[in-house]
């Protein structure tokens, strides 16, 4: 083959024109494509798009129908435009509730976090029985909610149950763990904790499995200390997957039920009332549906608007 | 230094957003899902369906299930039968009835044939009265029951059980403390004090997750003082001075240390094992305390009902219900399905399955009923003083379905037992709260 010969079928090859084919220009033959391609797209996710107008946008168009209307589960009632809204901004329950969801999502999301990624580190580490270790530590999440709840009722809610024992028996007096409004609400966070931190082990061990070990050994070679190569090293290598374990636990925070009221019911005198809670027992306890899904309403805008910041976070670790 | 890979860069925003909406839309989701499908009123071939809860072991709802399938109406019409959990059950009513596939016939919440009659879903069983009438069933309700369901329009449903509050007491406890039943409520407070001293409890409740008993035992001592959520118009009235009264003597309790300080927290389980584990002196429990808790010692006995402060006696029950809906492949197939499985409630106590007190005469004479003095007890001497929670008033109304199990009742009850807040503090409050939710 000439040079001349083979610099044209370099040139033809990045052209794209196969030998012997005449070549459309290039431009054309890919909006050709495109728009084949973009046609094909769309029919391909039509049916995706159809279940998920019926899956979320049903639901959504409805219950805003009911937040805007007095109507109960079974009659829409009539429209009272914002009053839902206004009723419970104006409610000192739901600003109650809204404080106390907060807390208790930022003790479930950074409480789970640290003790995930403490235990995702010593795991990483060479000890005895490690994978086993790993199994045994996922019960929390494994476990039906219904089932951990009653165990931790069983430890903690009569001054007879175990924990209150051991603490008679040390002489710090009996905590009524449930009874007391203040140690009812940190007794839910550190189930939330109990419950989530495997989660959140998962998602860390998973991101620390991708980190390259050379990275610590130039590391090593260049001085730095285990301190300096955890937080120079481990965290920003692990930081998008950290930002997505926090939204993920964010949302799973705002919107957990059963943990909270199957250990307390949102007691004691409403101590330990989420918004979600509170949405449930408006709705199907004092059977008042329009405020109830105005409640949900809220809650869902807050959780979208906390989880463009934390995606904002994590676009900004790529670029980093 | 940072690392990124190709695939982590293929995050995308929009990608990210549809998992955040998917994720952020449960609760609405939670609000308005539900329900259950099948064919509406009446079940294959147009039988008669109906739907029980699991009102005792599962042994009941299989002989409730075969008392139904006994059912051959006069047309040779049927019945299906369903067992429709507790958890949601309002959910699971409403949905299906909204859907059309509700029940043709059924049990349920004790106020819920008053909320569906407000929706206009509720078949009024005047013409079963009239047949229970004709068959002399009539007379055999005991008296007072039936009362309560009579509207303006009609009878909204028929009572079948009583779910009754009673004083137990733990007999080895009292002689213990070597101290005397209690007859008022000085002497309550009294036994309430030594029992205190031997380490029982002296007004065992409960006030945790699912569980009613402190919220019923707060009614209870006002109904018991004379006073009630409602005045005799049904009125909203609780800050009469009888409820005051009735809850500034609970918080003499609280403040005695006869109420468990813990007790705000306390499931139905949790009340249970106190009784069991012989803790619980004295309060306010169901019918077959024994059987439910596991203790046939013959220890757990029925008191006496106590006298309040002027000298009222009562307590409060709540007339479980069976309620036909418009909704039916026939009313008057509804109609004999009712007056026959009314007929043939017997079965379920000659079984010993309910944890309930029959609503007719003749089933608390039979010897598998009557040989339990406690039940004998229970119907002598605190039937024909029990009221319902529409006291002072008569009528049942959607509205108690608000008050029972709602959030302002529950939330009175907690700050009473933990004595959080003075009597006319909590009343209004409870009255504030139950004003924002109760239909005008």
């Amino acid at each position: 083959m000439s040079s001349t010969t083979a610099e044209s079928g370099l040139a033809r090859a990045r052209r794209g024109v196969a030998p012997g084919g005449s070549g459309t220009a290039p431009g054309k033959r890919k909006s050709k494509l495109s728009a084949q391609a973009t046609r094909t797209f769309f029919w391909l996710l039509l049916p995706s798009v159809i279940l998920l107008v019926l899956i979320h946008g049903y639901p959504l168009i409805e219950a805003a129908i009911q937040a805007t209307h007095d109507g109960n589960l079974l009659q829409t009632g009539n429209f009272v435009g914002g009053e839902n809204f206004a009723t419970v901004l104006s409610s000192a329950a739901f600003w109650k509730a809204a404080q106390f969801t907060l807390w208790f999502t930022i003790v479930g999301v950074f409480g789970s976090w640290l003790v995930g990624l403490g235990l995702a580190l010593l795991l990483r580490t060479k000890i005895p029985a490690g994978n086993t270790f790993k199994v045994l530590l996922l019960l929390p999440w494994v476990v039906p909610i219904v089932v951990s709840s009653t165990a931790w009722n069983w430890l903690v809610a009569t001054p007879d149950s175990l924990i209150p024992s051991i603490f008679r028996n040390l002489g710090l007096g009996t905590p009524l763990f449930l009874a007391d409004p203040t140690l009812a609400a940190v007794t839910v966070m550190m189930f939330k904790v109990w419950v989530s931190f495997p989660f959140m082990m998962m998602m860390t061990s998973a991101a620390l499995a991708s980190v390259d070990n050379t990275v610590y050994e130039a590391a090593s070679m260049d001085g730095a200390s285990r301190w300096q190569q955890f937080t120079q090293i481990t965290l920003p290598l692990i930081a998008r997957s950290t930002y997505i374990s926090w939204i993920l636990m964010t949302i799973f925070c705002v919107n957990d039920f059963p943990t909270i009221y199957l250990l307390t019911g949102g007691g004691p005198v409403n101590a330990t009332t989420s918004l979600v809670v509170l949405a449930y027992r408006t709705v199907f306890q004092d059977f008042a549906t329009g405020p109830g899904v105005a409640i949900a309403f809220l809650m869902t805008m807050t959780l979208v608007v906390i989880s463009v910041i934390l995606y904002r976070q994590i676009r900004k670790s790529s670029v980093e | 230094m940072n690392v990124q890979s190709a695939e982590n860069r293929s995050f995308s925003r929009r990608g990210f957003l549809g998992l955040t909406a998917a994720a952020a839309s449960v609760p609405l989701l939670a609000a308005c899902g539900g329900g259950s499908a099948s064919q509406g009123g009446g079940g294959a071939g147009g039988s008669i369906k109906f739907w029980d809860m699991p009102w005792a072991t599962p042994a009941y709802n299989d002989a409730a299930k075969g008392i139904a399938e006994g059912f051959s109406g006069a047309k040779g019409g049927k019945a299906s039968y369903q067992i429709i959990q507790w958890a949601n059950f309002y959910q699971t009513f409403s949905s299906a009835i909204a859907s059309k596939t509700g029940p043709a016939v059924s049990t349920g919440g004790g106020f819920q044939a008053f909320q569906f009659e407000q929706q206009g879903q509720i078949a009024y069983a005047d013409k079963v009265i009239e047949k229970l009438k004709s068959n002399g069933q009539f007379d055999d309700f005991l008296p007072g029951v039936l009362d309560p369901f009579k509207s303006d329009k009609g009878y909204v449903a028929v009572p079948w059980q009583l779910d009754m509050r009673v004083f137990w007491y733990r007999k080895s406890l009292f002689e213990k403390a070597n101290v005397a039943l209690p007859t008022d409520w000085p002497s309550l407070l009294e036994a309430g004090k030594a029992l205190k001293k031997i380490g029982a409890v002296g007004f065992a409740t409960g006030a945790g997750t699912g569980n009613n008993y402190a919220n019923h035992s707060m009614i209870m001592m006002m109904v018991n003082n004379g006073g009630g959520v409602f005045n005799k118009d049904g009125e909203l009235d609780l800050l009469n001075d009888r409820n005051v009264e009735a809850m500034e003597f609970v918080l003499e309790l609280v403040s005695n240390g006869i109420v468990d300080p813990a007790a705000v927290s306390y499931t139905t389980d949790n009340m249970s094992a106190q009784w069991k584990d012989g803790k619980a002196g004295f309060g306010l429990f169901q019918v077959n305390v024994p059987q439910r808790v596991g203790d046939t010692s013959g220890d757990l006995l029925v008191a006496d009902p106590i006298k309040g402060p002027h000298g009222d006696k009562a307590t409060i029950v709540f007339p479980n219900n069976i309620m036909m809906y418009t909704n039916t492949p026939s009313q008057e197939a509804s109609e004999d399905f009712l007056v026959y499985y009314l007929g043939q409630l017997k079965q379920l106590w000659q079984k010993k399955l309910m944890s309930a007190l029959p609503v007719f005469k003749s089933i608390t004479e039979i010897p598998e009923f009557a040989d339990d003095p406690n039940n004998v007890k229970i119907v002598k001497d605190w039937q024909p003083i029990a009221k319902t929670f529409a006291s002072q008033g008569n009528t049942l109304n959607a509205n108690l379905a608000a008050l029972d199990g709602g959030q302002a009742l529950n939330q009175f009850s907690q700050s009473i037992i933990t004595g959080k807040a003075d009597a006319k503090t909590a009343l209004q409050t409870f009255q504030s709260g139950l004003e924002s939710v109760l239909k005008k």
